[in-house]
């Protein structure tokens, strides 16, 4: 096969899948919006609305355009021989180091805003993803980017678990367990830096770009930051209105 | 020409004002140089870049300022692009991908300084023809959009959407519709504009208001990017730049027509909704290659070739703005981002928009240009040390200031959720070839549409002929047939068969 034309049986095979998934999604959708009054209704005695001014006119017209574009398209992918090659490997085009390579990345975006965000000081969790990418994905190593995605989930995983709920937000063992695994990737990177000379400034990015941005945010913009309460955010915060602030104030 | 001049001197009443405020430079700066980077740097891109730029500034500073640093960043961004394309044969943005073309063979002669001269001083008369015309038209058309009552506005939404799928689709045209409709999906989610109906909500309280458009904008263009160029991709062999990066007055005389040409072309296209930047940039270079009398030459290091493409692909800046300012829907992706951005200020661009805003904008896309073509003459050589920046290294951090951009916006965490969740979605659809920014703008026009398709059938007492009685209206339902029609296999043979006749 041609690369074009294998590129194309790839998009067909998961075509396939992709429409599939689209026509389960619109007739749930559809589903879900006949829960809409459509032909108007009585409630309490008052009128409601004409079908034409009804909430689910609207999404009735997308959700069955979808499913018709997902027929459309399932034909399309059947006639091209996506069906046949819906179940082989090489027909989706599975790619067992780039599904390694998205897989740690999403782990890391999941664990980053799921769990330690919220929970966890914003420089420190910051910190640790740049950390955790520029060296799980500098240079290509599979086997760091695995070492990354795993620090982060153990932070990540710690703050979801252990202060899973809104009113634990503010509590500090996350925040002292992400510090430990940020140092402790660091050094990794500092040792791979005898290297790469481009990862020594990695430490240096990690703190300054974080610290700047939520300063920016929190104190130039007066906007909310994730995490106020956390461990160094605290600090910095007391001492630019306790500390800082009269300086110039006063 | 009264009117001409009325306008002219509104605009300088506006662009005084601008210029002679120093907090307007601090902005401008800053913003154009981030957009240069953003486009040199492959991988990020000028919608990234607004995107980006939205989240952080938004809703956060007065207005004007807000808009100095996106349209400074877009501008800049837009520019950026031609260092990659002609340096190392990457297109930084696919606005500049036609500038490879011809850019980077010149690199390799040895003209690397002459072509990113040509490129910075075709950047900013490009620049400047589209922002003229948005002065210009965007009155003509503004007198005409306050005759658009509803079904017009319902007609003209969608077809936005699906002239956007259509010309966005880089693989089967149907995908840019589907994406269109997911957005449209999108967008209904939350209490309905006429009646309050909570929709699609699952008793989640968060979703009563619907998506809120920076965490989409943010997820729908930034996280697949950073998946994406963590790929570990290489900085390439760089060509060595030889000369001094100035214009070549000469070249710019002789191809003056050229110029002119890409110009109207890249205006015109940006004006089309949803289409943006990579389009006219093509469009611009092919219809270059066709009528020009070295169309051999194109591909080969033509500095026609160069100015065409480069010139169309800025010009558009100011064409995507039209559409956005008279209706509301966006010409571009990067148009989209600076829709988010005018949203989050409570401006609802369209016929009721202050005329203030438009000159006020106008005189920012001036401003923003000179900047751009300064910058690119004297500060060149510093964006081409950032190209070596691996991608590695800046999008863990662009990442960062997605996150923080996001949350500060709604300040929830549940914006954040969105973000993870849409960029997710968005990525797998980039797998697929599906084109994100039909869907973005699907999201972005799907309550107009909900809302406008919906009054016009109330008003009407449900009588569907309503989307016909009306000349304006009758006209963008032809429209919006023909253009689902002409993507019918069947009508397409005919057409070519058609063609083939007449030839």
């Amino acid at each position: 096969m041609a690369p074009q034309q294998d590129e194309t049986a790839v998009l067909r095979a998961r075509d396939f899948w992709a429409s599939l998934a689209l026509i389960a999604l619109s007739l749930f959708f559809l589903w879900k919006t006949s829960a809409i009054p459509l032909f108007g209704e009585n409630r309490a005695g008052v009128s409601g609305a004409d079908w034409y001014t009804s909430a689910a006119l609207v999404p009735l017209g997308i959700f069955g355009g979808l499913f018709v574009l997902a027929c459309i398209l399932l034909s399309i992918a059947i006639r091209s021989g996506g069906a046949a090659h819906a179940l082989s490997a090489v027909g989706i085009g599975w790619d067992r180091a780039e599904a390694q390579r998205f897989g740690t990345i999403a782990v890391m975006l999941f664990f980053y805003i799921a769990g330690l965000v919220p929970r966890v000081d914003f420089i420190i969790a910051s910190g640790l993803l740049i950390t955790a990418m520029i060296f799980g994905y500098h240079g290509g190593h599979a086997r760091r980017a695995l070492l990354s995605a795993a620090v982060v989930a153990l932070a990540g995983a710690y703050a979801l678990i252990a202060h899973g709920p809104q009113a634990e937000w503010n509590a500090h063992s996350d925040d002292w367990l992400t510090l430990f695994c940020w140092i402790g990737l660091t050094v990794p990177v500092l040792r791979a830096s005898r290297q790469e000379r481009v990862l020594r400034i990695v430490p240096l990015l990690a703190f300054f770009a974080p610290f700047i941005l939520v300063c920016a945010m929190a104190f130039g913009f007066r906007q909310n930051v994730p995490a106020r309460g956390g461990l160094f955010f605290k600090q910095i915060e007391y001492h630019y209105y306790v500390t800082l602030r009269p300086l110039w104030k006063d | 020409m009264d009117f001409v001049f009325s306008q002219l001197a509104g605009f300088g009443h506006a662009f005084w004002a601008l210029a002679i405020d120093p907090v307007t430079y601090l902005y401008l700066v800053s913003s154009v140089f981030l957009g240069i980077t953003f486009g040199a740097l492959p991988g990020l891109t000028a919608t990234l870049a607004v995107t980006i730029l939205t989240g952080f500034f938004g809703n956060k500073i007065p207005l004007d300022y807000a808009l100095i640093a996106l349209l400074g960043a877009y501008v800049g961004a837009i520019y950026g692009g031609s260092y990659p394309s002609i340096l190392l044969n990457i297109p930084g943005t696919a606005a500049s991908a036609a500038t490879a073309m011809d850019g980077h063979p010149l690199a390799k002669a040895g003209r690397g300084g002459e072509a990113l001269g040509l490129t910075t001083t075709a950047s900013f008369i490009g620049t400047i023809i589209g922002t003229f015309a948005l002065l210009i038209f965007v009155w003509v058309l503004l007198g005409i959009s306050k005759n658009i009552a509803s079904p017009e506005k319902a007609l003209l939404a969608l077809f936005g959407i699906l002239l956007s799928g259509t010309l966005m689709s880089e693989d089967l045209v149907i995908k840019g519709w589907i994406a269109g409709l997911i957005g449209l999906a999108m967008a209904m989610v939350g209490l309905d504009p006429l009646l309050s109906e909570p929709r699609y909500t699952f008793g989640w309280s968060y979703l009563l208001s619907g998506f809120q458009v920076v965490p989409v904008l943010m997820g729908a263009f930034a996280v697949p990017q950073i998946i994406e160029g963590l790929r570990h991709v290489e900085v390439g062999q760089m060509a060595e730049l030889k000369g001094r990066i100035l214009p070549n007055l000469k070249a710019i005389r002789r191809y003056l027509p050229t110029i002119t040409r890409s110009g109207v072309i890249g205006t015109g296209v940006g004006a089309l909704p949803g289409v943006g930047e990579d389009v006219a940039g093509w469009v611009s270079y092919g219809v270059g290659k066709t009528v020009s009398k070295e169309g051999d030459k194109f591909g080969k290091g033509s500095t026609e070739g160069l100015l065409s493409s480069e010139t169309a692909n800025n010009a558009c800046i100011g064409g995507a703005l039209i559409p956005l300012l008279v209706l509301g829907i966006p010409g571009s992706p990067p148009a989209a981002a600076l829709m988010g951005a005018f949203k989050i200020n409570n401006v609802i661009p369209g016929p009721t928009i202050d005329p203030a805003i438009i000159l006020r904008v106008v005189a920012i896309l001036v401003l923003a240009s000179f900047t751009m073509f300064i910058m690119g003459l004297f500060t060149a050589r510093i964006f081409i040390k950032i190209l070596k920046i691996p991608q590695t290294i800046f999008l863990p951090i662009v990442m960062v200031l997605t996150a923080i951009g996001s949350f500060s916006v709604g300040g929830g965490i549940n914006d954040l959720y969105l973000m993870l969740g849409v960029g997710f979605v968005a990525y797998m659809m980039n797998l697929m070839k599906y084109p994100i920014a039909p869907l973005v703008i699907g999201v972005i026009l799907g309550s107009l549409f909900d809302e406008t398709f919906r009054r016009s059938l109330f008003l009407s007492d449900g009588d569907l002929s309503v989307f016909v009685s009306r000349p304006g209206a009758a006209i963008l339902v032809a429209l919006n047939v023909a253009l689902i029609i002409s993507q019918v296999p069947l009508a397409k043979r005919a057409f070519a068969r058609m063609k083939g006749k007449t030839a």
